[in-house]
């Protein structure tokens, strides 16, 4: 399964991706905002997980973005973000966001937010 | 007191509060232009008392229209005080709030680098006594392989939590790019109470340096926080639980 992992914070994009390798998925592309999100998406992406906060795109309005592309509009999209009140988790809901996970987060957390959408990933 | 600039629009989202204290300078400005102006009146009617001997008030025609300049310089002071109290209190409210949850960000800040010092140094040690269990393992005349690759397992979750205490680098460079927008924002409102005071003030050099030293907006949460994260995981999921079964 390939995953697309954007974050502004090169600490971060290696946190989430080394969590990842570790729970044994090693196919990962990395994004630094929301534009070069964009421009990095295909069809071979199976998964996102995305920050909220970055420059150029913010991860809402990249997920906005990826919604409106034939083959972005049902791929899993996972944020991650520090973000953590109500109207920005709905905010994000409305944006297309499938799950949620505020940081500072637990591998054990992004595990389990990542099983539960798989059935939608393999899809 | 000879200028009197109009305060430009700010486009930023904390514009409203910026704005009114602007608004509330440019009108204390404009109360001290007339109390400048009645005191010229008043300097233009008095005699040159070093050079023309006193007349008496009865006589003196500009004497005799001092207490209405006095009295409208005295409405006019009032009026500028209640201004400055109004300015003082919009300063108060906006910015000692911001510059207060400043404060408390830098100290989280602190805190939050001690705290995931202190983790990675635990788990540095527990990494060493495992690296020295793994070694005297190796020693054994028959070594024990199951035991070592528990420990080994061990070893690795104590380096990966190692590497996911580094998150709090991602959330505190968010509250100092934060506590930088305020010392910018004071800055600005400071240049304007100093450009009220003197327009000789170059503004424009300022203006384009703290324009450059401004983070931008879009790239932190101001209420980022390394604190609470299992309850607010714990209140985005039930927001995303509870949508979702409404949606149902």
């Amino acid at each position: 399964m390939k995953f697309l992992v954007v974050d502004d914070s090169a600490t971060m994009r290696r946190i989430v991706v080394n969590s990842l390798q570790r729970i044994g998925f090693t196919d990962t592309v990395e994004a630094a905002d929301g534009q070069e999100a964009l421009a990095r998406f295909d069809a071979s992406i199976q998964f996102v997980i995305t920050d909220w906060n970055m420059p150029n795109m913010s991860g809402t309005d990249f997920t906005r973005a990826l919604r409106t592309r034939p083959e972005g509009a049902t791929v899993p999209v996972l944020m991650v973000t520090a973000r953590s009140v109500k109207e920005d988790i709905l905010t994000a809901m409305e944006a297309g966001v499938n799950n949620y996970i505020v940081k500072p987060f637990t591998p054990q957390v992004l595990k389990e937010k990542i099983d539960a959408l798989l059935p939608a990933a393999a899809a | 007191m000879r200028s009197c600039r109009r305060p430009q629009p700010d486009g930023a989202a904390n514009a409203m509060s910026t704005h009114r204290t602007q608004e509330v300078l440019y009108e204390t400005e404009a109360a001290l232009r007339l109390v400048d102006h009645g005191l010229d009146g008043l300097r233009e009617e008095r005699p040159d008392s070093d050079h023309v001997a006193p007349t008496p008030p009865s006589m003196d025609g500009g004497l005799s229209a001092l207490p209405a300049i006095l009295e409208r310089a005295n409405a006019q002071i009032l009026g500028v005080l209640a201004r400055l109290r109004e300015s003082r209190a919009a300063l108060e409210t906006t910015a000692l709030e911001k510059l207060a949850s400043t404060h408390e960000k830098i100290q989280e800040v602190t805190s939050a680098t001690e705290d995931a010092a202190i983790n990675i140094m635990d788990a540095c040690d527990r990494a060493t006594q495992m690296v020295d269990e793994l070694d005297a393992i190796d020693a054994e005349p028959t070594p024990d392989r199951e035991r070592a690759g528990t420990v080994r397992g061990s070893l690795r979750d104590e380096l990966f939590l190692m590497m996911g205490a580094l998150q709090f680098q991602d959330i505190t460079s968010q509250q100092l790019a934060h506590a930088s927008s305020v010392l910018v924002e004071m800055e600005k409102r400071l240049i304007d109470i100093a450009r009220l005071f003197d327009t000789r003030v170059d503004t424009d050099v300022f203006s384009t340096r703290v324009a450059a030293a401004m983070p931008d907006e879009q790239t932190y949460d101001p209420n980022a926080t390394t604190r609470d994260s299992e309850s607010r995981q714990a209140l985005a999921d039930e927001i995303f639980t509870t949508v979702r079964h409404n949606a149902a």
